[in-house]
């Protein structure tokens, strides 16, 4: 059980570090007399929010990435491969940065050209990922389950998902990582996120809420990583 | 009967996605507006749909934009490629051309702050006449089709600007006023881009020689890639100045909390992973029963190093440098955040001011150049297997 969740041990362990650093108390002692910390339920408010914009980001994102990834290596659609490829190289060649600028004179300010950048951003790894993931299994594991008269969906459930289920993982844990991060990029075109006290705190000389913003974002994608390992070494054991 | 199915199965499918995309196109450039008409370069204005834009070539440019996607994802063979290649460039240039001269007539008798702004539509069917034009160029199997493609955009853009048929395109006024501020930004993102490279690589270099301490670097190099930029740059700039707080004299060496040097030093971070994963691939790619036959066939270090650790190492280091230099260029993107030039720049004043053609005007050089250094990069790791995989 211990080893099952050892890798998961140092991520959540310096997660929740970071979080307690984040505290008012501890900015106010770190940045001295004049500092002008956030408090904690502004705070707490903020990853909240943070968590609900990356969070919805990154489900819709694995969603459509498994569903699509899955059905690009079916057969009937290996002729798209390259097509893929590309797409995935042009979505990475536009930053989260340009992706919200870009959206914010059709959708306004604040979560929705978040959102956008969120799925524009992450969409195409993902997918990239998961179709590398699948393409891993060894054709031999696939002949043989057709050998035996399994049927295109057992193959896929029976065989292909559960041998490829350790890329899956590393690739949802980079997207999950993609998307808190992008998130806090979000806090550029207004969204509340724990991007907003380091944002608002460089333009206005705030050193206190910067430090929380910093160590709470840090906090959370390290925390989200932590449980996303946990999840995953339990799954692969099985 | 299995058989059978399949057999049917795989060109239907490929089919209906081809037959799809091929009214997908031409259904945007006909329903979609393809111009914004606004009083000034702040506001987004009135959408103009294809029948205004357009005029008389609607009919053409919908003909051709539904031909030449259809032929790039359904031809075989080098001439249906070319074809593809010649449809789609042809139906590009027309879209660009018709466009300038709708936006021109549009403009007439407006006041001179009035601003014709490309839209959404104009957009996509823009990228999905280069998608086909690159669809097209693999098919005729020649060497880099991307940058027969990226020439064929170039020459057709440079061309009808030099004719002055973009002349009212508010993208065109826009970069006509800011001619010198964009290079400066180019050469300020190429500089802070490159500058954290090599910062990068200098790190990794030395780490690399730290034989002992390699597990811990392992750790700390992908820990640090958790971290978000945001909180990352955020976190350089709170550092810099506790620390110039605590020891004033700093400043007097021109030491800063602000500006390229956080800048330089939050990007080489991330840098560090992908450079650091490709130097050990790269040192770990002759395995050791091929050394040891080197080393017993008595071949000197120097042999060795340029016979085996070479060619088996150099595309995978390659390959790691383009990964970095890549993510080098999109975090390069948020540097403003923290004081430092560059495109960014751009991008973060046009939304700040809200005027979405100087956000345009600093995304497109990003991307070319994001897209140009893959590019490069890839070719430059395939040639290098080649050469010595033979």
């Amino acid at each position: 059980m211990i080893a099952v969740f050892r890798p998961a041990l140092a991520p959540l362990l310096l997660g929740l570090a970071l979080a307690a650093a984040s505290h008012p108390a501890f900015a106010r002692l770190l940045t001295g007399g004049g500092a002008r910390p956030l408090a904690a339920e502004r705070l707490l408010d903020l990853a909240l929010n943070h968590l609900l914009l990356a969070g919805t980001g990154f489900l819709v994102v694995a969603l459509l990435g498994l569903g699509l990834g899955i059905a690009a290596t079916r057969p009937a659609f290996a002729s798209l491969r390259p097509a893929i490829d590309t797409l995935a190289a042009f979505a990475q060649a536009v930053p989260p940065v340009v992706v919200v600028a870009l959206a914010l004179p059709i959708l306004g300010f604040g979560g929705p050209p978040t959102l956008l950048a969120l799925l524009a951003y992450g969409i195409m790894p993902v997918l990239r990922g998961i179709v590398g993931a699948i393409e891993t299994v060894p054709a031999e594991a696939r002949s043989a389950a057709e050998a035996i008269g399994f049927k295109e969906i057992q193959i896929l459930l029976g065989v292909e998902l559960p041998l490829a289920v350790h890329g899956i993982f590393e690739t949802l844990r980079t997207a999950f990582i993609l998307s808190v991060s992008v998130a806090a990029v979000g806090a550029l075109a207004g969204a509340p996120t724990l991007g907003t006290p380091i944002v608002a705190g460089l333009q206005n000389q705030n050193l206190a809420a910067m430090l929380q913003g910093t160590l709470a974002t840090a906090a959370l994608a390290f925390l989200g990583d932590g449980l996303l390992q946990a999840v995953a070494g339990r799954i692969e054991r099985r | 009967m299995i058989i059978a199915a399949e057999s049917w199965g795989r060109p239907f499918f490929k089919n209906s996605f081809s037959v799809a995309a091929a009214f997908a196109l031409p259904f945007i450039l006909w329903r979609m507006p393809l111009l914004h008409l606004a009083p000034n370069r702040l506001v987004s204005g009135e959408a103009i749909s294809s029948t205004t834009a357009l005029g008389a070539a609607l009919w053409p440019l919908l003909i051709l934009v539904a031909l030449g996607p259809c032929l790039a994802l359904t031809g075989r063979g080098r001439i249906a490629g070319f074809l593809a290649l010649v449809t789609c460039a042809g139906a590009f240039a027309l879209l660009l051309a018709a466009l300038g001269s709708g936006a021109h007539d549009l403009l007439a008798g407006q006041p001179a702050a009035a601003r014709a702004r490309l839209a959404a539509g104009a957009w996509l069917t823009g990228f999905g006449l280069c998608f086909g034009m690159l669809q097209g160029a693999r098919a005729i199997r020649i060497p880099a089709p991307g940058w027969l493609v990226a020439a064929c955009i170039a020459l057709v853009v440079v061309s009808l600007g030099a004719s002055g048929l973009l002349d009212a395109l508010s993208l065109t006024v826009e970069l006509r006023g800011r001619r010198d501020g964009l290079i400066q930004a180019i050469l300020d993102y190429l500089a802070l881009t490159g500058g954290a490279l090599v910062l990068a690589s200098l790190v990794v270099a030395a780490l690399g020689s730290w034989r002992r301490g390699r597990a811990v670097v392992d750790l700390l190099v992908s820990g640090l890639q958790v971290v978000p930029a945001v909180a990352l740059l955020g976190g350089l700039v709170a550092a810099a100045s506790a620390l110039l707080a605590m020891l004033p004299a700093l400043r007097g060496l021109g030491l800063s909390a602000l500006g390229s040097g956080p800048a330089l030093i939050g990007i080489a971070a991330y840098l560090l992973l992908p450079l650091w994963r490709g130097l050990q691939s790269a040192l770990r790619a002759p395995d050791p029963a091929m050394l040891d036959a080197a080393r017993a066939i008595g071949l000197t270090p120097r042999q060795i190093f340029v016979d085996l650790r070479l060619p088996l190492g150099a595309p995978i280091l390659i390959g790691g440098l383009r990964v970095a230099a890549v993510q080098a260029l999109g975090l390069a993107t948020l540097a403003p955040l923290v004081g430092a030039g560059g495109l960014g720049r751009l991008v973060f004043d046009g939304m700040a001011q809200f005027a979405p053609d100087l956000i345009v005007l600093g995304a497109v050089p990003v991307v070319g150049l994001s897209l140009a250094t893959e590019s490069g990069l890839s070719t430059v790791e395939a040639a290098l297997r080649r050469r010595w995989s033979s």
